[in-house]
């Protein structure tokens, strides 16, 4: 079939142009031009993602949109899928992908290791992609250290700072702590069923006890990913530490492909318990108030943006919960349509503030800290990445006409469409908690427009092109998709379709 | 022709914005010509809206699962108030050409303004309670912008994150209200929801109009939720006068108004709007004759004068409630911005240091008289006949001690209003200021507003014609008079005699307060309790702090020890496990 191909190509282009990239830019470094090395191992990436983009087009066209079924392929014993939540994961990770890649251009430039920089990033773009698209517990497991390992690399990227290490160290450390749970919690369910693959789990689970030890090894292994309230305290350090382009892949993405594992996992589990929905609820609710407390009292701007992703997952988590316990799929579309936009505004946020931390600090080769106090007056300077950081933290705090408004506004919906009591207060507990987002978010807003300079954007350098396209392509997306929301429901319907299915088929 | 009319109000303004957006700010003549030209087209776009009123739904774009479809619906109610939203923030931007000459930032001035003015013609507008939320938040957001448009001072920023978060919490309640309704029709439409309100669930339905009400006492500065209004004085004065006096204020009015037929049924309901509405009328004229400063005893005067539009909503004169808004609408913007002329020739917003200013700038002096005169409810400007109204349909159909409050209330008014007129414009100079009467763009604005306060009172008539015409599930609730019946009706009332009587009554126990000295002991205690916002601005504070002590206190959470970081994990699982074994 046609689509096999396309399939093998989506996931296999980017792994393998890893290495190439690295090679191809060491090649060049040899030459001993400046910037020769950053220029191919740039170029080699956009190549490859280009491949990537090419075969990933090709099965969003051959995909039925209607039929909640997956696309399967089975190549040797590696079972690969594709449904509805495969391409939406898939897409954000590459268009983030993209993204950061043109971005890094100047922000990674003259830093020692460039090579390795762009490998381990298109690494782990496919790593996700293959973590969307895995049909079996093993290989969904591997994916996910394939995932986990590129990203060590890259949150530790500044190897001769000393926080960017320790923030690295805990990441290394909790991350695999998880996986660890998680492999032992797929022992648990082979031990149990004979079966990795997540159809035929679900077709035998039952609720014995080591089942139930397995899905909690699950949410917590996962959870460590995913940022969930209590496994979440290696993110602040890991997503402020990183370079920027990579926090925006952090925070816009790879936490999200955490939740996508742990959804996959949990899903072949459906029939164990009941209490599946409660517990995201619960997790979303605790997200939310923790991250949004804590965000309250930061004054860096990327561990405050750090803690909000916090509260954003809870957003995510609470509509698939609500979806898991109401039998419908409202709360999941609105769970995904989150992601997509959280994913959108939380790149674009990361890679303002990245965009004023190179101007503002690393241009002028410091590693110190962006804070809100910095900002002072960097409109004037920067009009495009203060308003882009503007448009991008007030879409994160839901105010309309931005995207974060109308995938908030999904979730509630379908909260209130539950008709639960309990449900409805989660609804007005998370729309309250939104209010209270803005408390931290709208001073960066005011520090930006602010006329009086600090001393820090008064030296500050200029923007590089290549950092104000990603910025501008962001922006109109996180605008247009809070005016038009329908613009991306052919991803967020079919995926919240296919969670639904996956659980059960409701 | 009307759907175009309808979003070429909202869209127009906005491309301004936009354009205004990307202005660069070294070219501030250019950027007050454009905002000006949007801002005058934005009037008379809406002007020509009149006379397509209908009740048909002119647009309708279907957004896609979960959002219904966008639709836009210019009745009698919507084009009335776009009208007052457009004309006036038309007369606020030319106002501004001279009130913000020479400030830095224009770009975002106008831009925010044209963008508010966008977002008001389209809550009112629209028909579907999303849109009505969408835009409702809009406006939070330029209020809050513009509050805090001088981001270099604390207290603009304080006042302006107050302004948000405020009327934000209150919004959760309009939120939860649109949610519910979705949830039980299956569609936004608010015609929809008031023809088939009674099929919800009484509880559903009474969730819906105690949120309803808590959204719009935030917006509209009501009490318990009135503190934001006073802080958001910091805001440029030309913004007080559009958005934090003549039109967003209004919002919750005409949520109010807008959907009574549904709520007017629900235990309590009215009960509860009236109570709002007399705390707030009373409450707010007791801060303002306490008040110093010129734009906080403006902005108490609004709170309390929002006060009587929600009381009449409340006893269910509908009409007189939107009549009293037209009123306060003009009246009030003539005041905050006669108030900006003063204030950007003086300096100050200190009214004791003011002062004998009325030989100096005749022609402020005047306009203010006017607009004053209204406020106190004096005859025979446009806020005497609108009060009259007002106090005579709840003297008719509300309770007796809100009567006695609301008149008691009128009194204060008067009482104030004379003072602060008084203290700015007569009296002896507290300080040699060098000030000059005001410019060409201030009078192009003022004038028409005086105007305007001295006869839209005739417009009674014409109002009555507009809303009965249009809202046919408001038809059995519009006690709507033409302009003549009005007349004889407010003249011939023994509520009017009443009125009056408290009105000289305040008028002269100012004029005379030397001989109450001896009372004045007496009157430390409320003056004391009025300064302190009776409470309600501790309140806050408690909630504020509260909230950011226990940011603190989760902060110790993040120990950033990796042996506590792993604790987390564990504990986690367990609990976890726990959860998952009580499901199974």
């Amino acid at each position: 079939m046609y689509y096999s191909n396309a399939i093998l190509t989506l996931v296999v282009t980017p792994l393998l142009s890893a290495p190439l990239i690295y090679l191809i830019g060491r090649l060049f470094m040899r030459t001993g031009r400046a910037g020769a090395a950053s220029n191919a191992s740039q170029l080699a990436s956009l190549l490859a993602l280009a491949g990537t983009w090419k075969a990933y087009i090709d099965i969003v066209l051959q995909f039925n949109r209607s039929s909640a079924t997956a696309l399967r392929y089975i190549t040797g014993s590696v079972p690969l899928q594709v449904d509805g939540l495969s391409i939406l994961l898939a897409g954000l990770a590459l268009t983030l992908g993209t993204l950061v890649v043109i971005y890094s251009r100047m922000y990674m430039r003259n830093e020692d290791g460039e090579e390795k920089y762009y490998a381990m990033l298109v690494a782990m773009t496919g790593a996700m992609i293959g973590l969307a698209c895995a049909a079996d517990l093993f290989n969904l497991w591997v994916w996910f250290e394939v995932m986990a390992l590129t990203s060590y690399l890259l949150v530790a990227f500044y190897r001769e700072q000393k926080a960017s290490l320790e923030a690295g160290v805990k990441y290394l450390v909790q991350s695999a702590a998880g996986s660890s749970l998680v492999l032992l919690a797929i022992a648990l369910v082979f031990m149990e069923t004979g079966t990795l693959d997540l159809y035929r789990i679900g077709a035998s689970a039952v609720g014995t006890p080591l089942m139930l030890a397995a899905g909690a090894l699950f949410v917590a292994g996962f959870g460590v990913k995913a940022a969930l309230v209590p496994f979440h305290t290696w993110l602040p350090d890991a997503h402020a530490q990183a370079p920027s382009g990579i926090s925006a892949m952090l925070s816009g993405v790879v936490i999200e492909a955490g939740l996508v594992a742990l959804l996959r996992a949990i899903s072949a589990l459906m029939a164990v318990t009941l209490s599946w929905g409660v517990l995201l609820m619960i997790f979303g609710a605790l997200n939310m108030l923790v991250g949004n407390l804590i965000a309250l009292k930061q004054t860096q701007v990327k561990r405050l943006l750090a803690f909000s992703s916090l509260s954003h997952v809870g957003y995510m988590v609470m509509g698939l919960g609500i979806a898991l316990h109401a039998g419908t799929a409202a709360g999941a579309t609105g769970g995904v349509f989150h992601l997509i936009n959280h994913g959108l505004m939380k790149g674009l946020a990361f890679l303002a503030v990245g965009a004023l931390l190179y101007a503002l600090h690393i241009a002028k080769g410091s590693h110190n800290p962006l804070t809100i106090s910095d900002l002072a007056g960097a409109a004037k300077r920067y009009p495009l990445a203060t308003l882009a950081l503007s448009i991008a933290v007030l879409g994160l705090g839901g105010l309309p006409p931005l995207a974060g408004f109308m995938s908030k506004w999904q979730i509630l919906v379908a909260g209130v469409q539950a008709n639960n009591r309990l449900i409805f207060y989660l609804v007005i507990f998370a729309a309250l908690n939104s209010v209270l987002s803005l408390g931290y978010y709208a001073p960066i807003v005011n520090a930006v427009y602010r006329q009086k300079p600090s001393a820090a954007v008064l030296n500050g350098s200029s923007l590089p092109l290549s950092m104000q396209v990603p910025m501008v392509l962001l922006l109109l997306a996180v605008v247009v998709l809070g005016l038009w929301p329908g613009l991306v429901q052919w991803l967020t319907d079919p995926a919240g379709n296919a969670i639904m299915a996956t659980f059960g088929g409701y | 022709m009307t759907q175009w009319l309808v979003l070429s109000v909202i869209f127009v303004p906005w491309l301004g914005a936009l354009l205004l957006a990307l202005s660069s700010d070294r070219a501030p003549r250019l950027q007050h010509l454009v905002a000006s030209a949007f801002a005058v087209v934005t009037g008379l776009l809406s002007l020509c809206l009149l006379p397509l009123v209908t009740e048909r739904t002119v647009v309708s774009v279907a957004a896609g699962s979960v959002f219904g479809n966008f639709t836009f619906v210019p009745d009698g109610l919507s084009v009335f108030l776009t009208v007052i939203a457009a004309v006036i923030g038309c007369l606020a931007v030319i106002f501004s050409i001279d009130y913000m000459h020479g400030e830095a930032q224009l770009g975002r001035y106008y831009s925010l303004v044209l963008l508010f003015i966008g977002s008001m013609t389209g809550m009112v507008l629209t028909s579907s309670m999303l849109l009505l939320f969408f835009f409702w938040e809009m406006m939070a957001f330029c209020s809050y912008a513009l509050i805090s448009f001088y981001n270099d001072d604390p207290k603009a920023v304080a006042g302006g994150m107050k302004a948000l978060i405020m009327t934000q919490t209150g919004g959760v309640g309009l939120l939860a209200g649109a949610l519910i309704a979705y949830s039980f029709l299956g569609t936004y439409d608010i015609q929809t929801f008031l023809a088939y309100a009674h099929r919800l669930p009484e509880f559903a339905l009474s969730i819906m109009a105690f949120g309803f009400l808590i959204g719009a006492a935030a917006k509209s500065a009501q009490v318990p939720f009135h503190t934001w209004l006073p802080g958001a004085m910091e805001a440029p004065t030309p913004i007080s006068a559009l958005i934090h006096a003549a039109t967003m204020v209004n919002a919750g009015v005409y949520l109010l108004a807008r959907f009574y037929p549904a709520f007017a049924a629900v235990p309590g309901w009215t009960t509860a709007v009236v109570v709002v509405g007399v705390l707030s009328a009373f409450l707010g004229a007791v801060m303002a004759i306490t008040a110093s400063d010129l734009k906080r005893t403006l902005a108490y005067s609004t709170i309390s004068q929002l006060g009587y539009m929600v009381y009449a909503v409340g006893v269910g004169a509908v009409y007189a409630s939107q009549f009293h808004l037209m009123s306060h609408a003009v009246f009030k913007a003539l005041l905050f911005l006669g108030a900006g002329a003063v204030i950007h020739a003086v300096g100050t917003r200190d009214m004791r240091q003011m002062g004998g200013l009325g030989q100096k700038m005749p022609f402020v002096r005047n306009v203010f008289i006017i607009g004053t005169l209204a406020l106190a409810g004096l005859p025979f400007v446009n806020g005497f006949w609108s009060k009259e109204l007002v106090l005579e349909e709840g003297l008719a159909h509300g309770p007796l001690w809100a009567y006695i409050l609301m008149v008691l209330g009128a009194g204060l008014t008067a009482a104030y209003s004379l003072r602060m007129v008084y203290m700015v414009f007569y009296g002896t100079a507290k300080k040699e200021h060098h000030v000059h009467d005001a410019p060409a763009a201030m009078r192009t604005a003022l004038a028409p507003l005086a105007l305007g306060t001295l006869v839209t009172w005739l417009l009674a008539g014409w109002l009555s014609e507009l809303l009965t015409g249009s809202l046919p599930y408001h038809l059995s609730h519009l006690h709507a008079p033409g302009t003549v019946e009005l007349i004889v009706d407010v003249l011939t009332a023994p509520a009017t005699l009443v009125a009056i009587v408290v009105i000289a009554a305040g008028l002269l126990a100012w004029w005379y307060r030397d001989l109450f000295a001896s009372l004045s002991k007496a009157a430390a205690l409320p003056a004391a309790m009025a300064g302190a916002d009776f409470g309600f601005e501790w309140l806050n504070r408690v909630i504020v702090g509260s909230t950011l002590l226990a940011g603190s206190v989760l902060r110790l959470t993040q120990t950033g020890h990796l042996s506590w970081n792993a604790l987390g994990i564990a504990g986690g699982a367990i609990a976890v496990l726990g959860l998952l074994v009580w499901g199974s």
